[in-house]
């Protein structure tokens, strides 16, 4: 193919026929921002980021749709395509929620939240689990103008949770159409595309209908290719962004599909597509569950050897002693059954073990169950006693096998009624943690290679063989690596073809893997009707309850939720908090009242979703029962006549204080009420408050509304004009820390309500304790209120991260279908 | 009502035959097992079993055991009707003198009491009573035939019970079954009180312990969980809205710390925390239960008390080394013979005459390790135990990720605190006429925790047995005006 030369800010660039300039551009190590090119994808030219001047040509044409002709001469970089690109910059980011850029405080935040919250609704950057990742924001952290001066137009879109394994939230989509495309490019058939005009346009279904009925087939490309947090893989959302990559085999069927492993600390998050072309996709099981499988808590993690009846942990060397006892004794009698999901080296292996114990290798073809004529076959033998010990790597026989084999060995990853019936159970690696070989059923040589860290005492099956081996005398075991064995492996049978082909219908996930049913592992399946074990967890039903009687999204991600719950109502008093469980499995999680009605018996309460407590909370709807609400709890605010009283409400804190407001105004002080949040449109009740006290402040971190900043700004603003006797302060702990170092500047008390990690809030456990002035104190009894000048914040700070990966190990991971629906009144930024 | 099983008749025995059956062992999880799972740590005696265990005892006239007994349990009439196979008689009986045989043959030190005065015990091993009591309560719930106790007719007298404890389950129980209406008052999600969230599942099944909160629902008594009585309701307010009497058995919940440099550091639990996380909220069923569950590698328990075992038990169970660290020697443990013997055979390492006085951490707030002195005994202090005295000089670091300081709790404060007519010692115990468990203030009555410090399940139920008879009595006004 010819050539063309053209020349990109002055610098000479020979490129193919045919190449757009972007790509020319690409290829001479010139970088011109974008959002919607992807080098997998063909030019589309939605964001008009990428936009370059040509001499000759009016205007300014998209680089990645003008293609690149001999002798044209292109800049990048002039004045004004930077004014443009910054217009149309903050045009895209109108739509996406960008408030952190224009906060006065983002670096101290970004310090004091290594990690993002768990937001149900990523209503900003410390909100979002893709921070680390995310296209736009490092477009704007590296464009020379990151001020941002259009307001967010907040969409209010649902937040879309019902399929098993993708949450998306296209609130902050910016249209860059990556995801259609690739649909499209891989499935031929998009399952999404772009509905609706102007504003509200969506990336969607066709007629908006569920994943799960939209002819998706769950391959997981649009979430590795979409730009921002959108759309994101459940199980792996709150992890992080992966720290080792690397090209492996999926052996969950005989399929043996090359996988990217994404690992973060030697933990799976993921296999990913190696590449976006449409021979990379990936099944539902492969691209999601693999991960759910290799981190399953069912893992087998330690030898157990059965004596008197109970199977006993043991160290390897007393386990594989053990073995030796029991396989020397019954030679000639030993079968091996092994699934065909096995790497060559394994099969190799264990073929050569069958050998040397003069018995034989039955590899049974994958999907195999128990009423395979070669397990039936098996059956004949045990039953004569022609066969009496069994080597397998999996549930793969009948359990009457194995009750009626005198000595059984099971060498596998996960809990089976296999490993509970074995005389001796050794723990083997799986998937990402393997090292080897897999012939594909069409013929292909694949190679695994060990990416993650093996749980507790696991190794791998070609190890466990060799050190059986060993135990036994054998000769020709004298193995180090996999790799040894690969070489001496010789036309190896590829297994039997798999018939149905689940990349092009999710419905076709293969039931097992090595005999167990893939459901029990990724519940998530369960959606596609693949057969599990796992029961309904119906069992949590609320018997003697508490009825939600309202519940509200108030502000993106903010629900008011109102409770009956007379016993609180009637002896509430402003400050304290209660403790709440939705369900009888959930956790004690405290929340500060936000208002209380003695007569009704209700109580009011604002709840922000970030985690598993607040969401199964705000999940709930009216009509549905909360399983416990206990309190009042804690002391409540002393209440005197001081004269001026700041007081400060953020997230969760602008209903903390609104009780606070009401009684202080009523006892004869000026109250100051100052509420912040990111952006205008997540404020709320501000008419509320407006009723309560003297005067309203608000400020936003974006400058949409009120003062720009937040309660810092609120209170250095105050002082210059008055005196503040008593500063009160409710919200995040950065935030009351921000201010408490401000005033304490100023000389102002400082009161300030802390919400460190509680187990049972009513003093009796202790995980509470906060440190103030050198003194230990329980929040939940001797708080919430304490002296901000005098809090140990850095202790707090951390004593509250204390659990933040079991909180993300916490999060559910099933489908939910009555997430969050917007209310009418939330229409944002119009 | 007699078992569907077969009954078996007690073989006919003389008293030297008798005295020749060896005590029968209680059957146990191999302790290489049990120290990877949360079951029951004893598997209870067989029918068979209990039999011959029952038949060891020689019927004394004048029982040594029933006077041990904190609560005066006919010991030889439920063993004569275990040796006799009338398993559900056994079960009756005992039930006439105990809310909670089930918790009692698990939990209660038998050893310095029923036991101890075994007269068998005197030239060999004394009857197995706990193991005795146990089996016929178990018996009885696994053909869930327990039998309702013949209510009497309502005497129209209100009790509110706060505190769904062994204390208050006990006065619950003894109270309704004289007729009288019961209200308890349970600040936490469930009912049971130490029973439910410090006492382990391998030593005390929660299912049992429901079990029996759900026979005193069954008997009419009705339980409010999630209320906190001070917090709500005053105890003065109870009184006005009606209540005749108010029973407090809110227990010693307030966990003592050490007051050692680092002791807030992340990593460092009370004893309640650890084991509420792990019984109570079920951690260790996480994630289908929400709780994080705390994952120790090597963990380090403070205390030599039967919490301090059950913590220890509880992290080794849950994958650590786990380690006691108590700073008189092994005479000086308060814990049961049992507990410590179960848990060193489980693995666990005792550093005895060991003082932690700082909590080592790094960067991150986390523990790394706890500083200690070792000890030696020198003169006996008020408790009659030898003071422990440090060795100058003598400072090391044990390594540690996780420290559970099990070295005691405090009574609760929350009644004391709003009720200002009840009066307490300097410990905050309320007080209590050791008679009756009347407190200072007139139809209140206390027992437990909340009057004696933290002790024993037993020792709870036993005041409170006393409480409820106190009670009774004022109820149908046979006694003090006060």
């Amino acid at each position: 193919m010819s050539t063309i030369k053209l020349s990109i800010d002055g610098q000479e660039v020979e490129v193919e026929q045919g190449a757009t300039v972007f790509q020319a551009a690409r290829e001479a190590g010139i970088s011109i921002p974008t959002i919607c090119d992807h080098k997998d994808l063909s030019p589309y030219g939605a964001c008009r980021m990428c936009v370059v001047e040509i001499e000759g040509v009016r205007g300014f044409p998209t680089s990645c749709t003008t293609p690149a002709t001999q002798g044209m001469q292109v800049s990048t970089r002039t004045k004004r395509l930077t004014d443009l690109r910054n217009c149309t910059l903050e045009l895209l980011f109108s739509g996406h929620p960008n408030s952190c850029f224009a906060c006065p405080h983002r670096e101290p935040c970004e310090t004091h939240r290594p990690q993002a919250t768990k937001a149900g609704r990523s209503t900003r950057c410390g909100f979002c689990a893709n921070r680390e990742e995310c296209d736009l924001r490092e477009m704007v952290l590296t464009s020379e103008r990151q001020e941002l001066k259009l307001p967010v137009m907040y969409s209010a879109y649902k937040l879309e949770r019902d399929d098993p394994f993708m949450d998306r939230d296209y609130n902050l989509c910016v249209l860059c159409g990556r995801c259609w495309r690739i649909c499209e490019k891989i499935h031929g058939e998009p399952a999404i595309s772009i509905i609706n005009r102007g504003k509200w346009s969506k990336i969607s279904t066709a007629f908006d209908k569920s994943h799960l009925e939209s002819g998706c087939n769950f391959c997981g490309a649009c979430i590795d290719i979409c730009p921002t947090g959108t759309l994101m893989d459940r199980y792996a959302r709150w992890q992080g962004k992966p720290e080792h990559e690397s090209v492996s085999a999926c052996i969950l069927c005989p399929n043996g599909c090359s996988v990217k492993a994404e690992n973060k600390g030697g933990k799976l998050l993921a296999y990913t597509m190696p590449g976006f072309e449409a021979e990379d996709r990936l099944c539902a099981l492969g691209r999601f569950g693999a991960a759910q499988i290799v981190n399953s808590t069912k893992r087998l993690t330690r030898p157990l050897v059965r004596e008197d009846g109970d199977q006993i942990p043991m160290s390897w060397d007393d386990a594989l002693q053990s073995v030796g006892k029991g396989l020397i004794a019954r030679r000639g009698t030993v079968v091996v059954v092994i699934s065909a999901t096995t790497t060559r080296e394994e099969r190799f292996i264990y073929d050569r073990l069958a050998t040397a114990l003069q018995g034989h290798l039955i590899v049974l073809p994958f999907e195999a169950d128990c009423e395979t004529p070669k397990i039936k076959e098996l059956s004949d033998s045990v039953q004569q006693g022609k066969v009496q010990a069994l080597i397998t790597n999996g549930p793969l026989v009948s359990p009457q096998i194995l009750k009626n084999v005198e000595f059984s060995l099971v060498i596998d990853c996960l809990e089976s009624m296999a490993s509970q019936l074995a005389t001796i159970v050794l723990p083997s690696a799986i998937l990402s943690e393997v090292d080897g070989t897999f012939k594909t059923s069409s013929g292909k040589i694949r190679t695994l290679s060990k990416s993650s860290i093996l749980p507790g005492g696991a190794r791998p099956e070609w190890m466990i063989i060799c050190l059986i081996a060993k135990v036994l005398g054998l000769n020709g075991f004298d193995f180090d690596r996999a790799e040894t064995i690969t070489s001496l492996i010789q036309d190896d049978p590829a297994p039997e073809k798999f018939e149905r082909e689940p990349r092009n219908n999710c419905r076709d996930i293969p039931i097992r893997f090595r005999g167990h049913l893939v459901a029990d592992f990724v519940p998530g399946l369960k959606a596609f009707e693949l057969p599990t074990t796992l029961v309904d967890e119906a069992e949590d039903e609320i018997c003697n309850g508490f009825a939600l009687l309202e519940k509200k999204e108030i502000a993106p991600n903010m629900h008011l939720l109102i409770i009956e719950a007379p016993q609180v109502a009637r002896f509430a008093l402003p400050g304290q908090f209660v403790i709440l469980m939705a369900k009888e499995t959930s956790e004690r999680s405290p929340f500060t009242l936000a208002d209380w009605d003695a007569n009704a018996g209700t109580i009011s309460l604002i709840i922000e979703e970030v985690g598993r407590s607040s969401r199964e909370l705000t999940s709930l709807t009216a009509g549905d029962q909360l399983a416990h609400v206990s309190g009042p709890l804690g002391l409540p605010l002393s209440i005197q006549e001081k004269g001026t009283i700041f007081l400060g409400g953020g997230c969760y804190g602008i209903g903390a204080i609104f009780p606070l407001a009401r009684i202080l105004h009523e006892a004869g002080n000026r109250v100051i009420c100052m509420i912040e949040a990111a952006s205008s449109h997540l404020l709320y009740w501000q008419q509320e408050l407006a009723e309560v006290c003297d005067e309203l402040l608000i400020a936003t971190k974006d400058g949409s509304g009120g003062m720009h900043g937040g309660i810092q700004e609120g209170v250095s603003s105050v002082t210059e004009k008055e005196h503040i006797n008593q500063c009160i302060i409710i919200g995040c702990t950065f935030m009351m820390q921000q201010v408490s170092d401000l005033t304490k500047t100023f000389d102002i008390p400082t009161l300030v309500a802390l919400n460190p990690i509680m187990v049972d809030g009513t003093g009796m456990c202790g995980a509470c304790r906060v440190s103030i002035a050198n003194q230990t104190q329980f929040a939940c009894v001797d708080g919430p209120f304490f002296d901000g000048h005098k809090v140990d914040w850095e202790e707090l700070t951390l004593r509250r991260n204390a659990y933040a990966p079991q909180e993300i190990q916490a999060l559910p991971q099933g489908i939910h279908l009555t997430s969050c629906l917007p209310t009418s009144t939330l229409k944002m930024g119009d | 009502m007699q078992s569907k099983t077969k009954p078996i008749l007690e073989k006919k025995r003389t008293g030297k035959q008798r005295i020749k059956i060896p005590r029968q062992p209680m059957p146990e999880q191999d302790p290489r097992r049990r120290r990877a799972n949360f079951e029951e740590v004893p598997k209870g005696y067989s029918e068979e079993v209990a039999i011959l265990e029952a038949s060891r005892c020689i019927q004394c006239k004048k029982p040594g055991c029933v006077e041990g007994c904190p609560v005066n349990i006919q010991i030889p009439e439920f063993i004569r009707e275990i040796a006799a196979g009338k398993f559900l008689d056994a079960q009756n009986t005992l039930k006439k003198y105990t809310a909670l045989p089930a918790v009692c043959g698990r939990v209660c030190p038998q050893e310095i009491q029923c036991e101890s005065r075994c007269i068998l015990g005197k030239k060999g091993e004394p009857v197995a009573i706990g193991r005795l009591e146990r089996f016929a309560a178990d018996y009885a719930r696994k053909h869930n035939n327990i039998q309702k106790q013949p209510s009497c007719s309502h005497t129209g007298k209100r009790i509110a019970v706060v505190g769904a404890g062994p204390a208050g389950i006990t006065v619950a129980g003894e109270l309704s079954n004289r007729g009288h209406e019961v209200v308890m008052y349970e600040a936490l999600h469930l009912a049971g009180g130490v029973l439910m969230y410090g006492i382990p599942q391998f030593r005390l099944p929660k299912e049992i312990v429901q079990y029996e909160i759900n026979m005193l629902k069954n008997q009419g008594v009705s339980i409010h969980t999630d209320y906190v009585i001070g917090k709500s309701e005053t105890v003065d307010q109870l009184m006005k809205q009606g209540f005749d009497a108010v029973f407090i058995g809110t227990g010693a919940g307030l966990p003592s710390f050490l007051g050692i440099e680092g002791e807030n550091a992340i990593g460092v639990f009370s004893a309640n925390e650890f084991l509420t996380r792990a019984n109570l909220m079920r951690a260790v069923e996480f994630p289908r239960f929400a709780t994080s569950p705390v994952i120790p590698h090597r963990a380090v328990t403070v205390g030599g008390g039967n919490v301090a075992m059950d913590a220890a038990r509880t992290a080794l169970r849950l994958g650590a080394d786990s380690t006691i660290i108590y700073r008189r020697s092994r005479e000086e443990m308060p814990a049961r013979d049992e507990e410590i013997h179960h848990a060193s055979e489980e693995g666990i390492v005792f550093h005895l005459l060991t003082n932690p006085i700082r909590i080592v951490t790094n960067e991150r707030h986390q523990v790394t390790g706890v500083e200690c002195l070792r000890m030696e005994l020198g003169e006996p202090d008020t408790s009659g135990r030898r003071r422990p005295v440090p060795v100058q000089g003598s400072e090391f670091t044990i390594p540690a990720d996780t420290v559970i300081i099990a070295i005691g709790n405090k009574p609760n404060p929350l009644i004391p605190q709003t009720t200002p007519d009840i009066q307490t010692s300097k410990w905050g115990t309320i007080l209590t006429d050791e008679t009756t468990m009347l407190t200072s203030k007139p139809g209140v009555f206390a027992a437990g925790d909340i009057v004696s410090g933290a002790a024993t399940v037993i020792s709870a139920m036993g005041q409170a047995k006393i409480a409820a008879n106190a009670i009774h009595k004022f109820l149908i006004g046979e006694t003090m005006g006060m």
